[in-house]
């Protein structure tokens, strides 16, 4: 009750929650996730993925649930950069830099939610050309990485140059953030491959990234809630 | 750079800096002439003829009103430095009309030569002339937002920059001295 | 060694000469990764048929993937670029409206401007025998969505420009102001590549490309100095910057 201030900070921080239900079952919702599509298919067997209608509907409200969903992290990441601006650096230059980051990720997932969504609008077109808007889509989305390294990079150095006495975030967390940056690079190089664990299906893009992915997401949303808690409470 | 009000008449009028602009502009147009006269000497019959289909009276018009804005400018900052603010308004504005007068006889001249049939992808010489003289009236629409700032700092009576006025006037010059050299290439 | 080591633990300026930094080290990587291993620039021609599209995806398609896969890995390297340029905005006596303007329109930029290159074009290289007709339209995806998507640097290089010409902290000199606005006629003379399959103005045409790129350079060159000379300079005040002179004393 007391200095509780009404400023919204509290329910932007609790559609953490919401927003993480939402994708999480958006993605088992795809077809394509929750079994990975090979990049090794043929054209036909592309088109038939598609085509099926047990996939299409899944696939359709999947991408929809993602296009609107999509930019829900952007609050979360707004306010890592509000604790960022706390913390004791000589300029600012830090949070612009995550500020920068925030906006490229749910971008580049948008353009990949796109194609996915125009692959599956006309299943009956040419195969080759289904193919195609598969492969745009799970290009995009698999390497859709240099901003969640970026901004991982940047989390961790902001810690590492913070006062050490009184750090915003311990420095577990920057210890953390260099870890998830270095899982997230094999998924980069996912062209190279079009079948093994470096394929967009294989275990590194797709599993350690996704996985990485989730985790950041669930552990900065914790260290974060103690921080606005810890803050609002002082 | 910082005008001291006491010092001497300077040297460069206006900002040293825009002169920075001003050679740097003449560079990159100097290189598209370059293209464009390397381009013509290749396909000189079909520039000749084409050339035909433009009209020289709107080239004389705009030519003579160009200059003439210049002199109105020059004027400007004449008066300016005379301490006339209300002559500098009236040269400032007089230029500003002209080369509104300039503009209105390009769009009209446009406008003739694309219902005519020869618009910006007709030819290789049409496809110069509308890049050319396009990008050259982006210049005069720049110019129109320094006659703006000249008639902002003639307005003030304290902080008025009579550096940031030669400023702008050597911008205007500019603008001036590519139609020139733009008007001689399109149409010898 | 141990003067990198002092400097990381006590110098005030060091985020900022990382971002520096960063910008350095993206620019290099950009070159070389777009210039010699991927050879998307200089840009081959808009007017080629398929065959010659399909033919110029197979010759360079180990470069194209390996080259692109480094960009999508080292992108977020721009971040650092634009909130030192927010940053110099910050530092003048303008409102902070510039400075969040640009940062905001430059964030974005990497999108349109960059990275749908690498995707489209990695998508070209990653099947060989794909239909050349379907990579002809991945080739024109690619090569106009790079040149042609003029607007953020258009109007990123104008807010830039009014920040410089607008500042009393002499930030940056007025004649770097000047050179923004000539940055931002070049996206206006590539405007004309969505238009020409032939001639000077294709998005690798002897204007339109080959001066543009010059300009683009220099100006990059200029940038690159001045931010430079505007962290040797900085005093975290919020006054007038001291002259390189002084500020190097």
């Amino acid at each position: 009750m007391a200095g509780a201030r009404a400023d919204g900070e509290l329910i932007l921080f609790w559609t953490l929650p919401v927003l993480a239900a939402i994708w999480v079952s958006a993605f088992f919702l795809f077809p394509g996730f929750a079994h990975p599509m090979s990049p090794a298919l043929t054209a036909a067997q592309v088109a038939g993925f598609y085509r099926d209608p047990a996939h299409l509907s899944l696939i359709r409200s999947s991408m929809i649930l993602f296009n609107w969903f999509g930019v829900g992290l952007v609050p979360l990441l707004t306010l890592l950069v509000l604790q960022v601006k706390r913390m004791a650096h000589r300029t600012p230059i830090l949070s612009y830099c995550l500020l920068g980051c925030a906006a490229g990720g749910p971008a580049v997932f948008l353009v990949a939610d796109i194609f996915w969504l125009l692959a599956a609008f006309q299943p009956g077109r040419d195969p080759q050309l289904t193919l195609m808007f598969n492969d745009l889509a799970w290009m995009t989305f698999t390497t859709a990485v240099p901003f969640l390294i970026g901004q991982s990079l940047i989390i961790a150095l902001a810690i590492y140059l913070d006062h050490p006495g009184r750090p915003v975030f311990r420095r577990w967390v920057a210890h953390f953030n260099l870890v998830i940056a270095a899982a997230l690079v094999p998924a980069a190089f996912t062209g190279l491959a079009l079948s093994g664990p470096m394929a967009w299906d294989g275990l590194l893009p797709f599993w350690l990234k996704n996985t990485a992915i989730a985790a950041w997401i669930a552990v900065m949303s914790v260290v974060l809630g103690r921080n606005i808690y810890r803050q609002r409470a002082a | 750079m910082t005008a001291n009000t006491g010092k001497p008449a300077r040297a460069i009028p206006g900002q040293p800096d825009m002169w920075v602009l001003v050679l740097f502009e003449a560079l990159v147009f100097t290189a598209y002439f370059a293209v464009y006269l390397f381009h013509r000497s290749a396909h000189s019959e079909l520039f000749l003829r084409s050339q035909a289909r433009l009209d020289p009276r709107f080239g004389t018009l705009n030519t003579l009103l160009m200059l003439t804005s210049s002199l109105f400018m020059l004027r400007c900052v004449q008066a300016s430095r005379a301490g006339a603010i209300r002559a500098a308004m009236t040269s400032a504005l007089i230029t500003g009309l002209l080369g509104t007068a300039f503009g209105v006889s390009k769009i009209t001249e446009w406008i003739r030569l694309v219902h005519g049939g020869s618009g910006f992808t007709s030819n290789e010489f049409f496809e110069y002339y509308f890049f050319l003289t396009g990008i050259h009236f982006l210049h005069l629409l720049i110019g129109f937002v320094a006659i703006g700032v000249i008639a902002c700092q003639l307005r003030r009576r304290e902080r008025r920059s009579q550096e940031v006025v030669e400023t702008c006037a050597t911008y205007w010059h500019t603008v001036d001295l590519l139609w020139v050299l733009i008007f001689s290439l399109l149409t010898w | 060694m141990r003067s990198i080591a002092w400097h990381w633990r006590n110098n005030p300026k060091r985020e900022l000469w990382l971002a520096w930094y960063a910008t350095v080290v993206f620019y290099n990587i950009f070159f070389i990764v777009f210039f010699p291993v991927t050879h998307a620039q200089p840009p081959p021609h808009p007017g080629w048929s398929d065959a010659q599209v399909a033919y110029w995806f197979a010759r360079s398609h180990g470069g194209l993937l390996a080259g692109f896969a480094i960009m999508f890995a080292i992108a977020g390297l721009t971040a650092p670029q634009n909130a030192l340029i927010a940053y110099s905005m910050r530092r003048m006596s303008v409102s902070r409206a510039f400075a969040y303007s640009y940062l905001v329109m430059y964030s974005l930029s990497a999108l349109p401007g960059m990275l749908l290159l690498c995707v489209v074009l990695s998508v070209g290289a990653l099947r060989p025998g794909r239909d050349p007709a379907q990579l002809h339209w991945l080739y024109d995806f690619g090569f106009l969505s790079f040149t042609g998507t003029m607007g953020i640097f258009l109007i990123g290089s104008l807010v830039w420009m009014l920040a410089i010409l607008l500042d009393k902290n002499r930030v940056m000199p007025k004649w770097f102001g000047y050179l923004n606005l000539c940055n931002a006629l070049t996206e206006v003379v590539v405007a004309p590549a969505w238009i020409f399959r032939t001639g000077v103005l294709t998005w690798n045409g002897l204007i339109s490309w080959w001066i543009n790129i010059a300009v683009f350079g220099i100006y990059t060159g200029a940038f690159i100095m001045q931010l430079r000379n505007l962290i040797l300079r900085e005093d975290f005040g919020d006054g007038p910057l001291p002259s390189l002179a002084e500020a190097t004393r």
